[in-house]
């Protein structure tokens, strides 16, 4: 069977659709055939796939062949089964007659013969000629169809359809498209029923030795190609599938020893999408294919369903691992394979995958699927961009090839190619070795930016020219030294080469300008690495059949072209999938090959990614070795931002990563671009290297309005000792984010050490609130830096992409506003008018401190301070204390004479600056003042208690304290002192005596908490009054000193008698009041209230003097006129009623009698009333009638109306004119009269 | 032979990074391990396309490539364990027994007070008791 191999191949070849054969039994298809094509492809087509489920395929392309074309008769009936997937699928008679008789006797004995072989799916088209106007013709026609029907239709299936050549019914051609679907279906069904049936026979026989798999293919692959045909191409690449598990599997049987093939002249490139690149019977191999060329041939014909499925991403994953799994086979196989085949075939296969799926994916997937897709193109592009620089490594272009992390991680863990024998150096190549030689010595070693000293990462598993020598068959272990000599010049692998002495190079140039070149390479001798790469280069020309591929290898520049556009091409696909590292990663290949080409600005560019994506991730290590590419860049570029903010991400690595001097390095960069005069002074943000946090503990409590001091800790992370011109901090008021940041300076420069410094930052006076540190900034030279990051207080910290989170403590905290120091008066009651006394001030500092605090005193009128005498300052706990323990012993004793911290201070200019020892504690002011009344004490009468007004007594006191740090605090407070006399006195006749003898008694009413001593008092009396018997108006000296316990009362009686005499002498001037002076003495606290004035010596027994005027009055003996007070009419008084008031006046003696009155017959009258509690209608003064006669009388009313209700005092009747000691009053004294509230009055009432 | 393991903190910064090759070559192994996240972001943000479900810490073989395997492991609270090995012929149930171990290992070194969570592991410990690991390691010697 396998010798059918080509048959089959071109079978396959030239049937690609299902064929439908035409029984043209009546000379019609030339008039049909139009019609029937047009059906083609057909619409809609339901077949059953594989597992017998209904599959709707669309367009599904078939081909009508006549049964007399050539195609379908010249078949031997061998072939016909074994390539049944060519045989018509359905087959059409078409018929026409329209005559019964010679339907029955001629068609239908043909039609039975035709239809007769069981294995054919069939269809009878009748086909009606007859015009619709022919009834006859028509009639006929349908008569003969109706037999037709009757003779070839069976219950289980309608077999004819009747088509009208004139006037085609739509239905019909529906009829015929589900009939010709119907005979697919069940051809299909039937053929695939047969394959499978075979193939399991087949299977059954895999593990005996009979088992052929061409065989096995040539069943397998008619199956696929069956479905294929009809369109299910699920199908047929399922059986794609499991043939390629059974060759695996077939292969992989240990063994057989086969060919695997790969060594023909174009195998280099792979033939994944070309399954006719070889024929199948050039591939054969005993009972099967070789493997190199049949594996490759399956996964095309896979990869062509899948295109016709539309699905370019399984292409692209089936390809990506199919190339891996081919790649280790080709190792396997490497031995007897060209030189580095295996690399050269997964270029192009990679390529031939991303050129042929790259231009088919239309994306319009769903997202994920687009980026997976991406991503294998990324895989299969990076995949060949690594075998490429394999190659290019081989034949001596490493040195130009940049020592990344990338490029390492790919190359140099992938092993050298293993070929039998290293290639060798061919003739004649004296001259490329010498070129070679060059192009290595030219290599300009990459000197790393900064002086940077690194060893570079390696490129190569182990060193290519030991590979190379090992793998050469002739080379002697006797050469193993000189071997090793090699190696040490070579140092490792390419790199040594930088390391060749100028010496040596001279030898080797003589040794090969030498005509004797060829002799000198002799079989024994190892080769040199340039002659590793010649060798390589030549081999690789034998490999490679691909131009492109050549060109690419042919010179540095074209590698380099080709090299980027592979890295680009990876980079950019991954840069589209979920890949973003790989694609970042990769963009730093491209830029350092920018870099080399001067492209600096792309390269820059690319580098930013770079370093952007490490430090994100605070992948330090990495970060390192592209940063300072970037910030070489940007040097040349002269983007000094850029170069400055790349200079501090350099310095704000890792310790480890950089020596000392090149930190140095950097640093010096920074500090000679910040004093370099730049254009554009540029912002920079040190937020990595120049931390900052408050002091550890509590934050820094301020008073609100003060300011202070905050200390900083600023962790520098500068390798050297830097200056810093000014530095600044935001504080943030975390309360109210309204007033923005605060800045406050430090105008001072800096030297910042490397590590901790504590900073000192004044403060201003701050809005109340929690503050936290804000942003540092501040400058180095012209450069504007600043910093966002705190540090813990620990060391500083170098996961900048950590730092933000951490939680921000406040550093200062500013008191709402509250009161700081109280001042109140130490007395609690009233002072000694007139008299030098010591006024106390408590000040009282609360939790802030007075410290230099100055306090303004300014006293109101009527006071004044005695500035001679000094200030008392003591303790005012201790005093308190003091007291306490006086009280506890019963003793009385002043507590300045005890002062523990007493301070004598001096008023100057009304201001008093208080001693640094008060600043903390409650103290208590002493200082004398004077208060100045210059009226004289009057005495009041008993019936009527006249108390001084507190007013009068109420001097006061402006007090501003300034304190605080800087005096910025202001307290001020105004006090009230009440003054008062030491005591009042009352008066009152005690006793009238007949002899004309009056007993005056004074009371005498202490107003001060302190204990009064009366030591003397006497009575001045005024004119009209005398002491009894002359005396000098002193009570009995026994009865002094007298004591007056606080607010207790004494009282002392004066005998007079009314001096007759003194009426005469009315003309003199005489005194007018009598006044009573006392003598006294005082014992009080003064944190009590009144005491001992300041200027007497306290304790002594000197006297004070104290006088009250005494109002006496000569008693009315002979009243001329009687003013009586008439009672109401009614009982009550109401607010609002109108009353008449009347008073009724009368004469008690004749004038005459009365001198003094003139002579009119009439009274003056004045009548005075509360006008808050009365209102009165009409005159309240004027003129009654009454005359001089003795007894006349006379009414005088008033109308007035009461406001007020309750006991009120009623108005009263004053005669002005006359003398009040002429007027006799009823009821005598002051009364009260009752009145009540209004009526209620209902018209007043709202109602609800 | 494993060539290098390491541990990603959630942010995918390293945590810890060593080295086996004994070249000066672990900057390489840095890319390796950096572009293996890649991998694992991809896992973890479509749990529909990965074969391995999330519910398991171990996250199978990442990376296939010709020359060296990368396998990952993901903890609860998304650390990364990553091995970086040249061995191509590696039994899962090793890989797997062989990352409880180290993730073991790590639990007890972070556990340690003064170690500040998100932060490299510097401990002298963590780095022998993991050398050991490493060194136990060979295919086939854990069941």
């Amino acid at each position: 069977m396998a010798n059918y191999l080509a048959q089959f191949q071109a079978i396959k070849n030239t049937s690609d659709r299902l064929v439908v054969a035409v029984e043209d039994v009546s000379d019609l298809w030339p008039s049909v055939k139009e019609g029937l094509e047009k059906r083609l492809p057909l619409k809609k087509a339901s077949l059953n796939n594989k597992t017998r489920n209904p599959v709707y395929v669309e367009n599904l392309q078939a081909e009508f062949i006549l049964t007399t074309d050539s195609r379908l008769r010249s078949r031997f009936p061998q072939e016909q089964y074994l390539f049944w997937f060519r045989e018509p699928y359905a087959t059409i008679v078409l018929v026409s007659c329209e005559d019964l008789d010679e339907f029955k006797t001629i068609l239908k004995p043909r039609l039975k013969l035709i239809v007769q072989n069981e294995e054919r799916e069939w269809f009878i088209v009748f086909v009606s000629k007859a015009h619709p106007n022919n009834d006859q013709a028509t009639k006929n026609a349908k008569k003969v169809y109706a037999r037709l029907e009757v003779d070839f239709n069976t219950r289980k299936r309608e077999r004819c359809c009747k088509l009208d050549l004139n006037g085609v019914d739509a239905s019909f051609w529906e009829d015929f498209d589900f009939k010709i679907v119907e005979s697919i279906r069940n051809t299909l069904d039937r053929r695939a029923q047969f394959y499978e049936e075979e193939i399991r026979k087949m299977s059954e026989q895999r593990l005996m030795p009979v088992w052929n798999f061409c065989n096995f293919f040539i069943l397998k692959e008619s199956l696929a190609f069956m479905f294929e045909m009809a369109h299910l191409h699920e199908d047929s690449l399922r059986e794609y599938d499991e043939l390629e598990l059974c060759y695996i599997e077939t292969v992989s049987t240990p063994g057989k020893q086969r060919d695997f093939g790969g060594l023909e002249h174009g195998d280099d490139q792979a033939a994944l999408l070309k399954p006719g690149f070889k024929p199948l019977s050039q591939i054969v191999q005993d009972d099967s294919f070789r493997e190199f060329e049949f594996r490759q041939y399956l996964f095309a014909r896979q990869v062509k369903l899948l295109f016709r499925l539309g699905r370019p991403l399984e292409v692209v994953m089936r390809g990506y691992s199919f190339i891996i799994s081919f790649s280790k086979t080709l190792a396997l196989h490497e031995n007897t394979l060209p030189f580095c085949l295996r690399e050269v075939w997964v270029i192009s296969a990679c390529l031939a995958i991303i050129s042929s799926t790259s231009s088919t994916y239309d994306g319009l997937a769903a997202p994920d699927n687009e980026k997976e897709f991406y991503r294998l193109h990324g895989d299969l592009y990076s995949l060949c961009r690594i075998k490429f620089m394999r190659l290019a490594y081989l034949i001596g272009y490493g040195v130009e090839i940049e020592k990344s992390p990338v490029n390492s991680a790919s190359l140099s863990m992938l092993p050298w190619p293993k070929p039998s024998i290293w290639p060798a150096v061919p003739e004649d190549a004296s001259a490329k070795v010498l070129a070679k030689e060059k192009l290595i010595l030219q290599a300009n070693p990459r000197m790393k930016h900064f002086n940077i000293q690194r060893k570079q990462l390696p490129l190569e598993p182990s060193s290519l020219l030991r590979e190379a020598n090992r793998r050469r068959a002739s080379l002697s272990v006797g050469n193993l030294s000189e071997l090793i000599d090699y190696r040490q010049i070579d140092g490792s692998g390419i790199d040594g080469h930088q390391k060749f002495s100028p010496s040596t190079t001279n030898s080797m140039s003589r040794t090969y300008s030498g005509p004797n070149l060829e002799s000198s390479l002799s079989l024994d001798r190892p080769m040199r690495i340039s002659e590793v790469h010649v060798a390589a280069e030549h081999a690789l020309e034998n490999t490679v059949t691909d131009p492109d591929l050549l060109k690419s290898l042919s010179s540095l520049e074209e590698f380099e072209q080709k090299y980027m556009e592979l890295t680009k091409g990876a980079a950019d696909n991954y840069h589209h999938s979920w890949w973003k590292r790989h694609g970042v990663a990769l963009d730093g290949e491209i830029a350092a090959l920018c870099f080399k080409h001067g492209n600096y600005d792309l390269a820059a560019k690319s580098y930013e990614k770079v370093c952007a994506l490490y430090a994100g991730e605070g992948w330090q290590d990495l970060l390192a070795e592209v940063l300072p590419n970037l910030a070489e860049c940007q040097k040349i570029l002269n983007d000094q931002a850029g170069y400055l903010s790349s200079c501090v991400r350099l310095l704000s690595l890792e310790d480890g990563l950089f020596l000392a001097k090149e930190r140095q390095a950097f640093q010096l960069e920074v500090v000679r671009l910040a004093h370099s005069e730049m254009k554009h002074p540029v912002p920079l943000d040190v937020s990595s290297l120049i931390t900052f946090s408050g002091n550890p503990g509590p934050p820094l409590q301020l008073c609100d309005g003060d300011p202070g001091t905050l200390p900083v800790t600023v962790w520098s992370g500068f390798p050297d000792d830097i200056t810093l011109e000014s530095l600044s901090l935001t504080l943030t008021n975390t309360l109210n984010t309204d007033e923005g940041v605060k800045t406050i300076k430090s105008s001072d420069a800096h030297i910042l050490k490397p590590g901790r410094n504590v900073i000192k930052l004044d403060v201003p006076p701050q809005k109340p609130g929690s503050y936290v540190l804000g942003v540092l900034t501040g400058q180095i030279g012209n450069l504007r830096f600043r910093s966002h990051n705190f540090s813990k207080g620990g060391p500083q910290d170098n996961d900048d992409f950590m730092s933000y989170e951490k939680p921000t403590r406040p550093v200062l905290k500013v008191l709402k506003p509250r009161t700081l120091v109280d001042i109140s008066a130490a007395v609690s009651s009233a002072l000694l008018m007139n008299e030098l006394q010591w006024l106390g001030l408590i000040v009282k500092p609360i939790d802030y401190s007075l410290k230099g605090s100055l306090l303004s005193i300014d006293t109101g009128p009527g006071l004044m301070i005695d500035e001679s005498h000094t200030i008392d300052i003591n303790e005012y706990a201790k005093t308190m204390e003091d007291k306490v323990h006086a009280h506890d012993s019963n003793t009385i004793t002043e507590n300045n004479t005890h002062p523990l911290e007493p301070k004598q201070l001096y008023i100057e200019n009304g201001k008093i600056a208080l001693p640094d020892w008060a600043s903390d504690t409650s103290t208590t002011l002493w200082f004398p003042v004077h208060a100045i009344d210059d009226r004289m004490a009057r005495a009041a009468s008993a019936d009527s208690p006249h108390r001084q007004n507190m007013v009068d007594g109420m001097r006061t006191i402006a007090l501003k304290l300034e304190f605080g740090a800087f005096r910025n605090q202001i307290f001020e407070r105004t006090i009230a002192v009440h003054f008062t006399d030491p005591f009042y006195v009352t008066t009152r006749v005690a006793n009238k005596c007949n002899d004309g003898t009056l007993l005056l008694q004074a009371t005498i009413h202490s107003q001060v908490k302190a204990t009064l001593c009366l030591y003397d008092a006497w009575l001045d009396l005024q004119a009209g009054f005398v002491h009894v018997r002359k005396e000098n108006g002193r009570p009995v000296s026994s009865f002094f000193p007298l004591v007056i316990s606080p607010s207790s009362t004494a009282g002392i009686l004066f005998s007079i008698c009314i001096d007759n005499m003194a009426i005469a002498d009315q003309n003199e001037v005489v005194q007018a009041e009598s006044i009573l002076n006392v003598m006294y003495g005082i014992s009080g606290d003064r944190s009590n209230g009144a005491h001992s004035p300041t200027s007497l010596k306290l304790g002594s027994s000197d006297k004070l003097f104290f006088k009250v005027a005494i109002a006496l009055q000569r008693p009315i003996l002979d009243p001329c006129i009687a003013v009586g007070f008439v009672p109401f009419s009614s009982n009550c008084l109401r607010v609002g009623q109108l009353i008449n008031m009347k008073w009724r006046v009368e004469r008690l003696k004749d004038l005459e009698a009365s001198p003094s009155s003139s002579c009119k017959d009439e009274v003056l009258y004045e009548v005075d009333a509360n006008p808050e509690i009365w209102m009165i209608a009409g005159r309240t003064m004027g003129h009654a009638l009454l005359s001089n006669a003795r007894g006349s009388r006379t009414e005088i009313t008033v109308t007035c109306m009461p406001l007020v209700s309750g006991h009120v005092r009623p108005p009263q009747l004053g005669l002005p004119a006359m003398d009040d000691a002429n007027i006799s009053c009823n009821p005598p004294g002051p009364h009260l009269v009752c009145v009540l509230p209004p009526t209620l009055s209902s018209s007043y009432c709202i109602p609800a | 032979m494993i060539a290098c393991v390491a541990v990603v903190g959630h942010q995918n910064n390293p945590l810890y990074l060593q080295s086996f090759t004994g070249a000066d070559d672990a900057l390489k192994l840095h890319h390796i391990v950096h572009c293996s996240l890649d991998v694992i972001d991809e896992r973890v943000n479509n749990p529909k396309r990965s074969v391995i479900t999330l519910n398991e810490s171990y996250l199978g073989l990442l990376y296939p490539t010709e020359s060296y395997k990368v396998y990952g492991y993901l903890s609860n609270t998304k650390v990364k364990f990553l091995v970086v090995t040249t061995d191509l012929d590696v039994k899962d149930t090793d890989i797997r027994s062989f990352f409880r171990r180290f993730h073991a290992a790590y639990v007890d070194a972070v556990s340690n007070p003064f170690h500040v969570p998100g932060k490299k592991i510097i401990s002298r410990i963590f780095a022998v008791r993991v050398s050991g690991i490493v060194k136990a390691f060979a295919p086939g010697t854990y069941g």
